[in-house]
């Protein structure tokens, strides 16, 4: 089995005059999950409706599971779980009639649909809220149905157009960790989102696009070193702030020096062998520090950096 | 999935439960079909439609206890029963489907359900399906009645069981036109016209229907025509009109459910070449011979006129094949080209249009030949050159269309745009010559070559006069008939194409992958 889960090739997409998508290729691993990212009208949801069957391009391909969406949709269709931004449940059904509805639809029979059906229930947390109507549900249940309808078939590859939209930061919190247990389990998941500081936690690799073209690729620390982007650092010192403060702002690399209490931060654009000089420098000058580490990888950077905020 | 814990499950008991039982048989039925029983017995409409009927069933019974009269309470009986019944089949159970259509075009539903293993046909089955099976409850609540009125001696048991045939198919071809209706639900400008058409459509039937049974004439007329040597060909020829009608229906709304992208044209183009076989069969096997010198011609125009109304949707369509499409074009040469009229653009399309034209012209000409009495309608030579000239009316026409239809946008919208503008052409060409003769003559006395586009005055011009003239005209037509051939071939060539790289895409996934060169070892 190929490592490669999800292969964009050469994808280009027109709407007459609009040029949606142009020569877009990128990579995608199993067990990963990739973040699509791009300003509104960057041809993120074509390219995953496009990776989802649900439209074709003018010209290039999509491979899931080396299996071309274009040639064999519908073999395509039994590897992808595809949960667009909107969800419209059926009134008059339940959340388990709801699932099982589903389940009949992709083919599931006998105990195995209702095992199946229990068991993702279970996995989103609905269970125990069974016998609800699927259409009084709310937002955070609302996407949990949704995503528990798109693992009913158990897809090898995810494409989240926009899940997290509209969810409170607690429900946001829980979508998450379902979808890093989905990853562990080996599954590719394509999420896009424009809350980018949760994508950056989450993402393994991300895609940037704009205007249809592809900006960027590849993990976030990767993009960081290729764009030459500062990495923010964080140091405590035990004993006074200010002097370390003071040593920083004179040394190479670094910049944006920052005090707050008894926590540095400073912005440091030097390799790892300028980072350790810097250490053994501080130390030498017997500055006392506690802790000393890199900032989570800010997405949100990287997509202000690469990105111009093009309309098309 | 692995990561998905299926949960302990309970020891399996040696008698199932009802409910595991209705569970494991529904296993095998239509998943839409499933969910919409699910739902109307958890709905209000399926529950309050049912009491209302079994109400109105005991009031009749009631009323049919109190004023019996021997001979003639049964008829009333069945004619009230039986117009009860009209409502429910032809409103009540269409609006539900219509409404449940809906439903499923909300929000992209039905985006989800294709991404399933349902296809638009599952999904459109599993909602006549539904509606037979309410149907089906309907007829029971209502069957007391029935039965009552028979017990009565007010009808006979075939007029009864040909009535609810009757129902049935209303029932199924109200119900296609609904859900059809609610998929041009797709297209947000159709929305409204598809309101109006399922509220008029529908309203204007049942109260019609309700008055013809209400009023007697319904058990009369069939009381009739069981007496008639006609039973068979007008029962055949009702059932197979609500059939046709049906599946025109169905491809319709499954048109609306599909993408841009998909193929959508060939099941209207094989449903086309469908309906000679299926209607001069009919005329074979269920029409007195005695009628067939007369139909014989009138269902020859019927099926010139339907050739040319698909024919319009035919010639406007985007030019080249879609992307999936021209992936999925067969990769034997034979079957391709067999295939090509079939396959969807315009070009095809005019190509499918000529191949109709040469089966009909084959058919009649074949009948004409084969026929002792050449007198009346196309088996006359003044018919047969009548027909030939309004197929080749058709042809310029249609020519005409795909031109115009080639300066539009190669977009669904460019289509629609192509579809209005060619019977706006037609009523140009027909109009302008009329409103010169008026400014220039004062009148428009007679036809002249000015008149020569317009179809309907050359044609009746031939029958009454014939000449020359005419003759010339045909042969200009057919001339300008001739003029799309490359068109045709160019849809041809396509189609060959797509076939060859089908071919080409088997035959590099049947040979071995290379393999990896090794890597240099001491």
């Amino acid at each position: 089995m190929s490592a490669t889960l999800l292969e964009v090739r050469n994808l280009d997409r027109r709407y007459g005059k609009v040029h949606a998508v142009r020569d877009l290729s990128f990579t995608m691993e199993r067990g990963q999950i990739t973040g699509f990212v791009g300003p509104n009208g960057a041809g993120k949801t074509t390219t995953m409706r496009i990776a989802a069957t649900l439209d074709v391009p003018d010209s290039g391909d999509v491979e899931v599971d080396g299996v071309s969406v274009l040639v064999e949709p519908r073999q395509a269709r039994l590897r992808i779980g595809y949960m667009s931004d909107q969800f419209h449940p059926y009134p008059n059904l339940d959340i388990l009639e709801y699932l099982d509805f589903f389940a009949r639809a992709y083919g599931l029979r006998g105990k195995k649909r209702k095992d199946t059906v229990q068991s993702v229930a279970r996995f989103c947390g609905l269970l125990e809220f069974k016998d609800r109507p699927a259409t009084g549900l709310s937002k955070g249940m609302g996407q949990r149905l949704h995503l528990a309808k798109t693992l009913l078939h158990d897809p090898q590859l995810l494409i989240l157009d926009e899940p997290a939209s509209g969810l409170d930061p607690r429900a946001r919190i829980e979508f998450r960790a379902l979808l890093k247990e989905l990853a562990a389990a080996g599954k590719g998941i394509l999420i896009s989102s424009h809350i980018l500081p949760e994508l950056g936690e989450m993402c393994d690799s991300v895609v940037v696009i704009e205007r249809g073209e592809r900006i960027v690729s590849g993990s976030i620390q990767d993009i960081q070193k290729a764009a030459e982007l500062e990495q923010a650092i964080v140091a405590r010192v035990n004993g006074d702030a200010e002097a370390f403060e003071r040593f920083l702002l004179v040394q190479p690399h670094v910049s944006d020096v920052v005090a707050d209490g008894s926590r540095v931060r400073f912005a440091f654009r030097g390799d790892d062998d300028a980072m350790g000089d810097l250490l053994a420098r501080a130390i030498g000058q017997e500055l006392r520090i506690v802790e000393f580490a890199r900032a989570e990888a800010n997405l949100e950077d990287i997509f202000l950096h690469t990105t111009k905020g093009r309309l098309q | 999935m692995s990561s998905i814990e299926a949960p302990p499950l309970p020891e399996s008991h040696a008698k199932p439960e009802p409910s595991k039982r209705w569970s494991r048989m529904s296993d095998w039925l239509n998943p839409i079909l499933v969910r919409e029983v699910q739902q109307a017995v958890k709905g209000r409409v399926f529950p309050v439609t049912v009491m209302l009927a079994l109400g109105i069933s005991v009031i009749i019974a009631l009323v049919v206890a109190s004023e019996y009269v021997d001979g003639q309470t049964g008829r009333g009986a069945f004619d009230a029963g039986f117009a009860t019944l009209i409502p429910l089949v032809l409103f009540i159970i269409p609006m539900q489907a219509y409404n449940s259509m809906r439903t499923e075009l909300k929000g992209g539903i039905v985006e989800q359900l294709l991404l399933s293993r349902l296809s638009p046909s599952a999904v459109l089955s599993g909602k006549l399906q539904a509606a037979m099976v309410q149907f089906m409850l309907y007829v029971s609540v209502l069957s007391p009645l029935l039965a009552t009125s028979y017990l009565l001696r007010g009808v006979d048991l075939p007029t009864i069981a040909i009535s609810l045939l009757f129902a049935l198919v209303i029932c199924v071809t109200a119900t296609a036109f609904a859900v059809s209706s609610a998929a041009q639900g797709v297209v947000p400008a159709l929305q409204p016209i598809a309101n109006l058409g399922i509220a008029f459509g529908l309203g204007f039937g049942t109260v019609a229907m309700v008055g013809m049974v209400a009023s007697g004439g319904y058990s009369m007329t069939v009381g009739f025509l069981m007496r008639s040597g006609e039973f068979g060909m007008v029962v055949s020829g009702v059932v197979g009109v609500a059939i046709l009608a049906t599946t025109l229906s169905w491809l319709a709304a499954r048109t609306f459910l599909l993408h841009a992208f998909e193929n959508k044209s060939t099941p209207f183009r094989v449903f086309l070449f469908l309906l000679p076989p299926l209607l001069y069969g009919w005329m074979l096997l269920f029409v007195p011979s005695r009628f067939w010198r007369e139909l014989f011609p009138i269902m020859s125009v019927i099926l010139a006129v339907v050739g040319i109304i698909f024919g319009v949707f035919m010639v406007t369509e985007q030019r080249a094949l879609s992307p999936r499409v021209f992936a999925h074009v067969p990769a034997s040469g034979l079957r391709a080209r067999f295939m090509t009229p079939l396959l969807p653009g315009r070009d095809r399309g005019m190509l499918c249009f000529a191949v109709y034209s040469a089966l009909l012209v084959a058919i009649c000409s074949l009948v004409g030949a084969l026929s002792p009495v050449r007198t009346f309608g196309v088996f006359s030579d003044d018919g047969i050159t009548g027909g030939l000239m309004a197929l080749t009316y058709a042809f310029v026409y249609l020519g005409a269309g795909r031109f115009l239809r080639g300066r539009l946008p190669e977009t669904v919208q460019g289509n629609h745009g192509g579809r209005f503008m060619l019977p706006l052409l037609l009523l140009l060409c027909c109009l302008v010559p009329v409103l010169v003769d008026v400014v220039i003559r004062g009148e428009p006395t007679r036809w002249h070559v000015g008149h020569i586009m317009n179809p309907f005055w050359t044609i009746d011009e031939f029958y009454n006069r014939g000449g020359s003239v005419i003759s010339f005209c045909l042969i200009t037509m057919l001339v300008m008939a001739a003029v799309q051939v490359p068109a045709m071939l160019r849809g041809t060539s396509e189609v060959r194409q797509a076939s060859l790289a089908h071919q080409r895409r088997l035959r590099a996934k049947s040979e071995p992958a290379p393999e990896p060169e090794a890597e240099a070892t001491e």
